[in-house]
């Protein structure tokens, strides 16, 4: 069996890549995929280790935690549509009216 | 048995009923509600005549009516009102209600006849006055008392400046509210002090607060700290509280230094004058000093402070009553003297003799301030001295009475005031002669204004009635009804009548005590602890006063001979055909004391040249330091805040990347406080 640190290791390097994506992309769209990757992230450890403990409740939860991705993308979508349709654009850094 | 302790709070309910009336309907009332005010203070005498007869059948009454914050534990106070009927208030019950009564019938001929305008407001102002007063005499607490000290004071107010049209009485109004809220403040600190102290103001009783204070005294009955006196030793605690309530005696009894209000009153209508400023109001600060006396008995100190200041008025408003030429205004300051007078009673121990003095001198001050209102009726309001003369025959019924007033005022015997005035100088230098050597002093005072008193009172007497007539109206006098002449009969007798109750020096020389009907009737049946035998034997042990003895019959003739001689002096210097003006002969001191010492533009100065520059400093202190460290902190939030929220970029990958920060921060923190990295 593979010891979990491997697991913890690749869960580490996906919520780096989705926080690296967050931080420096523009696009709205990119900011959405780089969210799911950081929640997926959270999912292989949950996933790991209740495989670890031979627990199935890890399991059970992952699988709520992508209802609730899903969820989250059908509301980012939308104001990333109405952003789109103020400022005719999905940068994130054009959209700077709630400032100061 | 419904006896006349039930309907007692009808004494006071009435004439506020009647100020309703008369504030509701006196503009549709015959006589702009005089009627009943009339009815109102009749019926107030009528009981208090009923509650003086079951009064000196022995019982007494003292009972709380109505709670109005009830304590909810032993450490809280509970504040009540409540009636306190016993000879001294029984007494005063019937002077200010028979004072007020026929103040009412006497206003029908100064103000209705005279046709003034404004009567519903006039008889209203009568109306809660005398429920005011009444409600003072009876009250059974000192907060109650205070309370109904603060609603005279208002009345007193409403009154002065009933011409409010004219320059004179609004200001006289204003002066006289605030001279006597000035020391009404100080009683206000007194009152919260008792309650501090005592836990409760009931004036009578086991569980009132002079009662409480005289166990607690060194030698008491109480243990040590059984009151909370503050650090203080006890003698010295109660010094303080009773000269903080002296502070409001000060006020409404005109006594120096602040007696300039009462001589500014006199803008009022007279009859008013003769109701508050003579009769009422003023005895309001004596009465209380009177009802409180097993408190101000403990205290040597607080009576010589009483003693000093009421015979320094005495004789200080004596000397600037000798050169006034309005007659209203002589009678100003005779009235500030003889209230010095009582103060100078009650400090030198006489109780009694204070409160004679208060009950004659009401009848007789009410007497000369009425018939002042009549001579000025007759000289069509003119109340120059100088303008009069010869009015003696003209008006008989007002001359006669008059005199009979003025021979009081003077003390000339047998009149009301000889016999209460000597008993004040006789218990002075009594109680100087067997101990306390300082009242001598006060004693001196009051002998050398008896002199000044029998001169000012003839002058007057003689510069009005006597001589040729001065001016066109003294020559035909307006003239003036029953309801003018009334009253004044009947105060002339009661003037003439009244000090026959108490006859101390005839009782001496007789040999008959059973005579002093006033001793005898404060001494016995009252509520234990608020006796005159009890007062005696409380100043013996705790103020150290002893009165030796002494026949009252020496003193009484040196007394009675100086305001002769006084009295002698004004008839041969006034009692000619055409007076001269004598004092100008005085010069320098004329005119300091026409001025009147220049008291007023001294208080003036003060409030001017001291208290504003105070208040200018303080505001300066508020608004520069206070107010700076207010906005001080104020304009560093706002200066951070410009600063801070610069961070509110409005751009979301700043937001993430100070999320992103904060976290690692975090988890840095608890991984060091953790020991993750060790």
């Amino acid at each position: 069996m593979v010891p979990p640190q491997w697991y913890l290791l690749l869960s580490a390097a996906v919520f780096c890549i989705g926080l690296f994506g967050i931080l420096t992309r523009r696009n709205a769209l990119l900011f959405l995929m780089s969210v799911e990757l950081m929640l997926n992230a959270a999912n292989i450890n949950l996933v790991a280790f209740s495989v670890f403990w031979g627990n199935v409740t890890g399991q059970a939860f992952s699988l709520f935690t992508m209802a609730l991705a899903a969820a989250e993308v059908a509301v980012g979508i939308g104001i990333i549509l109405v952003l789109y349709r103020n400022f005719k654009d999905v940068d994130v850094t054009k959209a700077t009216t709630m400032r100061w | 048995m419904v006896g006349a302790f039930d309907y007692a709070p009808a004494i006071v309910l009435l004439p506020f009923l009647s100020f309703l009336v008369a504030l509701a309907g006196g503009k549709y009332l015959p006589k702009g509600g005089a009627f009943g005010g009339i009815a109102a203070t009749a019926g107030s005498l009528l009981l208090s005549v009923w509650v003086f007869l079951t009064v000196s059948g022995g019982e007494t009454h003292n009972d709380t009516l109505y709670t109005w914050v009830a304590g909810v534990s032993e450490e809280t106070v509970s504040l009540e009102l409540g009636l306190l009927l016993d000879p001294l208030s029984a007494m005063m019950l019937i002077i200010v209600s028979l004072v007020a009564l026929l103040v009412h019938v006497f206003s029908l001929g100064y103000m209705n006849d005279e046709g003034e305008t404004g009567l519903p407001r006039y008889y209203a102002g009568l109306g809660l006055f005398t429920a005011s007063m009444l409600g003072f005499v009876v009250a059974d607490n000192l907060l109650m008392a205070f309370m109904f000290f603060e609603l005279v004071g208002l009345c007193s107010y409403l009154l002065i400046g009933f011409w409010f049209r004219q320059e004179g009485p609004p200001s006289a109004a204003k002066k006289a509210f605030l001279v006597t809220r000035f020391g009404d403040y100080f009683f206000l600190v007194g009152v919260v002090a008792v309650f501090a102290t005592f836990g409760t103001a009931a004036f009578a009783g086991p569980d009132s607060f002079p009662h409480i204070a005289e166990l607690a005294m060194p030698g008491g009955e109480s243990p040590d700290g059984a009151v909370n006196t503050f650090g203080f030793d006890p003698r010295t605690w109660f010094t303080i509280v009773g000269l903080l309530v002296l502070g409001g005696v000060v006020g409404k009894s005109a006594q120096f230094p602040l007696h300039t209000w009462l001589p500014d009153a006199m803008e009022g209508p007279t009859p008013v004058s003769a109701l508050i400023h003579a009769a009422t109001m003023v005895a309001a600060g004596v009465y209380l000093v009177a009802r409180m006396y097993g408190f101000y008995a403990l205290s040597p100190t607080a009576l010589a402070i009483i003693a000093f200041i009421g015979g320094f008025t005495a004789l200080f408003a004596a000397t600037m009553g000798v050169v006034k030429r309005e007659i209203k205004q002589v009678l100003a300051y005779s009235t500030i003297s003889q209230y010095g007078y009582m103060m100078l009673g009650l400090g030198a121990g006489g109780y009694v003799a204070a409160t004679f003095h208060l009950m004659t001198h009401a009848f007789f001050k009410a007497l000369l301030f009425l018939g002042a209102g009549s001579v000025i009726i007759a000289m069509h309001h003119n109340e120059n001295m100088w303008d009069m003369g010869g009015l003696k025959e003209k008006m008989p019924v007002t001359y006669y009475t008059f005199l009979s007033g003025s021979l009081a005022l003077a003390g000339i015997v047998p009149f009301a005031g000889f016999w209460s005035k000597d008993e004040v100088l006789y218990e002075a230098l009594v109680h100087g002669l067997g101990g306390s050597t300082l009242l001598l002093g006060a004693y001196a005072m009051g002998l050398v204004a008896v002199f000044f008193t029998g001169f000012y009172t003839f002058r007057m007497v003689f510069l009005t009635f006597h001589g040729e007539p001065r001016t066109e109206t003294a020559r035909d006098p307006h003239g003036v009804r029953w309801n003018v002449k009334g009253p004044l009969v009947v105060l002339g007798v009661l003037a003439a009548t009244a000090g026959l109750v108490n006859m101390t020096p005839v009782a001496e020389m007789l040999g008959m005590p059973g005579i002093e009907l006033l001793h005898k009737w404060l001494a016995h049946g009252g509520i234990e602890m608020t006796t005159s035998e009890h007062y005696v034997t409380l100043l013996e042990e705790q103020a150290d006063y002893h009165a030796t003895h002494l026949s009252p019959l020496v003193p009484g003739l040196v007394s009675l001979g100086l305001a002769l001689a006084g009295a002698g002096l004004a008839h041969v210097l006034y009692n000619v055909p055409s007076p001269e003006r004598h004092t100008d002969k005085l010069g320098a001191i004329k005119t300091l004391w026409y001025n009147n010492y220049y008291q007023d533009e001294l208080q003036v100065w003060l409030a001017d040249g001291v208290v504003r520059p105070l208040a200018r400093a303080a505001d300066k202190f508020d608004q520069g330091v206070v107010d700076g460290v207010v906005d001080g902190v104020s304009s560093v939030s706002l200066f951070a805040g410009g600063r801070v929220r610069r961070i509110q970029t409005g751009i979301v990958s700043n937001y993430a990347a100070l999320l992103t920060l904060g976290l690692t921060a975090l988890v840095l923190v608890f991984g060091i406080m953790g020991g993750w990295f060790v």
